[in-house]
């Protein structure tokens, strides 16, 4: 081969380098979904398909033969043989085209939902992970953790009750904490009440609520629902939202004449020169982080006011207790402070 | 052996002389006593290590900076005791390496004597540590060190209010300027030979609902332990789910 | 040991946990500040009459202002790294007379009196001696130096504002802002630099600040790229600006080195170390004037000697193998002969040539030693005159003396470019790379560590190369 021609060369090169993209790109390269094709086994697909029927119960859906095929991305052939042998180990029950969850069957789902959500709570207490990389990791991860290994996790985790999410974990013996709310989108005007659940799935939505910077926990004011947009005030701003997206939070509605704390807003939005003291730091900002924040000082009570503005505005320092503590706006904006 | 060795300007001034202070440096066999250095980071622990051992360590002013646990010595009337300096942290409630090590050593290592290094000019947000190491251990000592730059900043500190809340002798110091430290050897000495007695203030500002849970779980440890000596941190922990605490009660190291 | 009973323990806390809920932790927290508020009002009394002069918030303002914030920082890298440079020249001249031209033939000629086998001679003296004194004659004085200056200035409180000026840009990387602390050390050591990301609390912001350490131009390289650039850069343009010309081309080189740190910290945050920075939290410490003496031994003991003795633990071996692989025949040839001639192609492909190649295998210990491995290595296959004989690393003093040895070689513009790039990106020196394993404690990322800058160097030399050649 003549290697001194540089254009046959760059040309060689640039065939390579599309390869190892293709073959590696993240999560879409096809080495990865080689990869993954191997890991697929029987386990995993009956839990996935008892998870699915969970949910289809919980929402008073039916389930079918087909509607399990759609749902989930394994090849039908594989499905079907599954499911017979579901029936056969008596986890569903086949009548025609129709499914259900039989008693043994729901207590299983309900053990993958539990690891799952453990998962998710782990993730979000212990681990740097972006939100958006929760879910796929927890799907992972609940064909994987024995029942001993889920139990060691909850203890360590502090037996929590909730998932980042705001959705309920279920104990060992299967009990499930009620969420309590209505969704956004079909709350009236005026009325008053807590963010208990954002749901990360379908994972378009997900992202837009993100993007936003909504926070579980948050106090908020509905101000305009209409088929267009709704728009809420929250901790100093007001998000406006589509309906599609609206609907994929939960509202725990103030029961009494509650007000609103409407002078409760958000560290960011601390200007130079003003001070504040602090009310609390949100439900958004977890595990070591928090914990974090709360031993530097950031306390209930505490005065805070800005000490410095870095050239690029972002972090900033804030004095706290006599000391100059540096954060980013995406962490101040998850300590909450009234001004004064 | 260099018996004669000079090992600071200070080794003939009258309060070396009268205290009987050697400076041992890293030479921590047969040692009698053990003393634990705790404190926040930037609260010149180091320095104080440094003065008591003679030792020219340096550690910077990054929490995680002393990731290794040093270790030093000195001699004080003829009686050796070794120095841990542990890393410096905001906190043991937290789960990172740095607060792991300095919370195994209070609780596992089980020092004779913890000094706490606090900066004077910045008490509130030091006194956050202190708290939680008197819920660990009794015998405590509280070095209130940059007395210099808390003078600057006109901050007054009554010590004897200070120490009669706290439970635990106060001692001001500016170890930059070796000012105090003999006073703060004096009272390690005093508290490791039990001259001092301790009665160390306990967490009083927590919720019914958090104390009524701790006193039943810390009730529970009592019979089901007795003898151990922090049953009330040790229900905090265990609220907490603190998978270290579980493994040491069950292998009995707590007791 | 016996497990003691403590089921019933552990079941009444988790019991006990679910009735109190969520916020335990918090409300633990807010008790012992609220006891501690308490006991500071009992006892601390502030004097805030007196209006007095925070010298602290007047220095604060200025260095991270949006005017000076930026350019002070340059102004005061440059200046350490000038001092370094600079400052390191005389006394590493000094080492090199006293180790290389004055204590080296003294051994020789020992040697020889007592009728030690050249073999012998050679591998010992030649080799391990030669190796180790050069490490240390280039490497301790610009560490002596650059140490204690970054030790002084983290010792005021210096660099935790730097952290704080530059998070933003490492925020975009997904990257954390103390990676700028241990970027700068990097230009010292790259081995210092990975020690120091011990400050970083997130274990993979931790990991993406080692795995790119590399990229800063240590102290190690900073005179390959002053030499080449001096002997060619300098060269293309008029002498009035030769000067200026190299300088700039050695910036550059750094300056490229940073963004490649950039690139791939954003890169591995985006693949193999995905997520977002979950504990950004940076103390800004009171200035506090540092104890020059001390802070100087300090630093002198903590990370000069340490680091120093690490390299000549390293260097000790490259130097008997750099003497045996020019010395061992196979054939007619020695094995470094066979080695250049078999890497000549590859070499060429990518703007180089075996040489170069061959060194930067036998030299990855320590970056010291590749222009000396190169000049004897290039001494030895074209046959021209120069040197002290096979496996006998060299320098001259004569830059154009050197010059005209490695244009022999037949050296271009292209060659020297491409060295220049390809010392800035291969593996790092082996004292790193155990530096990497002894604080990751996992292969696979000291692999990737090691393994990813040197394809990174293949890559770029071989398209400068290509397109090099395409145009020129």
């Amino acid at each position: 081969m003549n290697l001194s021609n540089p254009i046959y060369n760059l040309i060689i090169f640039l065939i390579l380098s599309v390869l190892a993209y293709l073959l590696f790109r993240p999560t879409k390269g096809w080495f990865w979904i080689f990869k993954n094709n191997l890991k697929v086994n029987e386990k995993t697909v009956i839990e996935d398909i008892l998870k699915l029927l969970f949910h289809y119960e919980n929402s008073n859906k039916k389930g079918t033969i087909d509607s399990v095929t759609r749902g989930l991305k394994f090849n039908d052939s594989l499905i079907i043989d599954v499911l017979k042998e579901m029936s056969i180990k008596e986890l569903i029950q086949l009548d025609g085209e129709d499914l259900s969850l039989t008693n043994s069957g729901r207590d299983y789902a309900l053990k993958i939902i539990r690891v799952h959500r453990l998962w998710e709570k782990y993730l979000a207490e212990k681990t740097g992970f972006d939100k958006l990389e929760w879910h796929e990791r927890a799907e992972d991860m609940e064909h994987k953790l024995s029942p001993k290994e889920t139990n060691l996790l909850a203890t360590e985790l502090g037996q929590p009750m909730y998932d980042p999410h705001g959705d309920p974990i279920p104990t060992h013996k299967g009990k499930v904490a009620e969420v309590k709310g209505d969704l956004l989108s079909k709350l009236p005007v005026n009325t008053v009440g807590r963010i208990t659940h954002i749901e990360d799935e379908p994972d378009v939505i997900y992202k837009q609520i993100l993007a936003e910077n909504i926070h579980i926990g948050s106090q908020i004011r509905v101000i305009e629902n209409n088929a267009k947009r709704i728009v809420f005030y929250s901790e100093g701003e007001e998000f406006i939202l589509a309906p599609v997206v609206a609907s994929n939070l939960t509202i725990d509605v103030f029961e009494k004449e509650v007000t609103l704390e409407e002078d409760m807003v958000r560290l960011s939005s601390l200007q130079e020169g003003e001070t504040a003291s602090i009310l609390g730091i949100s439900k958004e900002c977890r595990g070591d982080a928090r914990r974090r924040l709360l031993d530097l000082g950031f306390v209930k009570g505490t005065a805070i006011k800005i000490d410095l503005i870095s050239p690029l505005k972002n972090p900033k320092a804030y004095l706290v207790k006599g000391t100059s503590i540096a954060l980013r706006d995406i962490q101040a904006s998850k300590i909450l402070i009234k001004k004064q | 052996m260099k018996e004669k060795k000079v090992n600071s300007a200070c080794e003939t001034c009258p309060e070396y002389s009268a205290n009987g202070l050697k400076k041992l440096g890293v030479n921590i066999e047969n040692t009698d006593y053990v003393v634990a250095l705790a404190g926040n980071p930037n609260t010149g622990k180091s320095t104080v290590f440094n003065a008591l051992t003679g030792l020219r360590q340096h550690t910077g002013n990054w929490p995680g900076k002393t990731v290794i646990r040093a270790e030093g010595a000195f001699e004080y009337n003829s009686k050796k005791f070794k120095l841990v300096d542990l890393p410096g942290t905001y906190s043991l409630l937290s789960t990172s390496q740095d607060e792991e090590i300095a919370r195994n050593f209070i609780l596992f290592g089980k020092p004779d004597v913890t000094v706490i290094v606090v900066d004077a000019s910045r008490l509130d947000r030091n006194l956050n540590l202190v708290l939680q190491i008197l819920e660990i251990t009794d015998k405590a000592v509280l070095c209130l060190n940059l007395m210099d730059e808390a003078e600057r900043n006109n901050i007054e500190i009554d010590e004897r209010t200070l120490a009669r809340d706290l439970g635990i002798p106060v001692v001001p110091t500016s170890a930059r300027f070796n000012k105090g430290i003999p006073e703060l050897i004096r009272t390690v000495n005093e508290v490791a030979h039990g001259i001092i007695f301790c009665d160390p203030h306990r967490i009083k500002n927590v919720p019914d609902n958090i104390n009524k849970a701790v006193k039943k779980l810390s009730a529970e440890l009592k019979k089901q332990f007795p003898g151990i000596p922090n049953s009330r941190w040790i229900a905090f922990r265990l609220l907490e789910g603190d998978k270290r605490i579980i493994e040491a009660l069950e292998s009995g190291e707590l007791v | 040991m016996a497990k003691k009973p403590i089921k019933n323990i552990i079941k009444l806390s988790n019991d006990l946990r679910w009735q109190i809920g969520d916020d335990f932790h918090d409300n633990l927290a807010e008790g012992i500040y609220a006891d501690a508020a308490e006991l500071v009002s009992n006892s601390v009394q502030t004097d805030s009459g007196k209006k007095r002069f925070r010298l602290d918030s007047k220095i604060d303002k200025i260095i991270t202002s949006k005017t000076w914030g930026f350019p002070l920082m340059f102004l005061i890298l440059g200046v350490v790294l000038w001092l370094t440079i600079i400052g390191a020249n005389y006394p590493s001249g000094m080492l090199a007379q006293l180790l290389l031209d004055t204590i080296h033939p003294l051994l020789k000629s020992g040697a020889s009196s007592i009728g030690m086998p050249w073999w012998l001679d050679g591998f010992l003296i030649d080799g391990v001696y030669l190796a180790v004194a050069w490490v240390i004659a280039v490497m301790l004085p610009p560490m002596a130096i650059f140490f204690p200056l970054f030790t002084l200035l983290e010792d005021f409180g210096y660099l935790p504002r730097v952290a704080f000026n530059l998070d933003a840009l490492f925020k975009k990387a997904g990257a954390h802002g103390k990676q700028a602390l241990t970027m700068s050390m990097g230009f010292g050591c790259n081995a210092a630099g990975v020690v120091a990301t011990r400050i970083i609390d997130s274990p993979r912001e931790r990991l993406i600040a080692i795995i790119t350490n590399n990229f800063s131009l240590c102290n190690g390289r900073w005179p390959t790229q002053i030499l080449i650039a001096t002997i060619f850069i300098g060269a293309v343009v008029p002498s009035s600006v030769s000067g200026l010309a190299s300088v700039g081309a050695v910036i550059g080189i750094a300056i490229l080195g940073m963004v490649f740190m950039f690139f791939s910290s954003w890169a591995l945050s985006k693949t193999v170390l995905k997520g977002e920075v979950s504990t950004f939290n940076l103390e800004l410490p009171p200035y506090r004037p540092p104890r020059f003496w001390k802070t100087l031994y300090t630093s002198l003991i903590d990370r000069t000697l340490i680091v120093l003795w690490r390299a000549i633990v390293f260097a000790a071996p490259a130097g008997a193998v750099i003497w045996l692989i020019s010395n061992i025949m196979i054939g007619d040839h020695s094995i470094a002969y066979w080695m250049i001639n078999g890497l000549d192609g590859f070499g060429w492909l990518l703007g180089l040539n075996g040489v170069i190649l061959v060194a930067y295998i036998v030299a990855i210990p320590a970056n010291e030693i590749v222009i000396p491995t190169i000049l004897m290595l290039t001494v030895l296959v074209t046959g021209i005159a120069g040197g002290e004989g096979a496996g006998v690393m060299f320098e001259l003093d004569s830059v154009t003396a050197t010059g005209d040895i490695l244009r022999a070689g037949g050296w271009t513009l292209l060659t020297a470019v491409n060295l220049m790039l390809f010392s800035l990106l291969h593996n790092p020196c082996s004292t790193t790379i155990y530096t990497i394993y002894k604080e990751t404690k996992s292969a696979k990322w000291t692999t990737l560590a090691s393994i990813a800058p040197v394809i990174m160097g293949f890559v770029v030399t071989f398209l400068v190369a290509q397109i090099w050649r395409l145009f020129g």
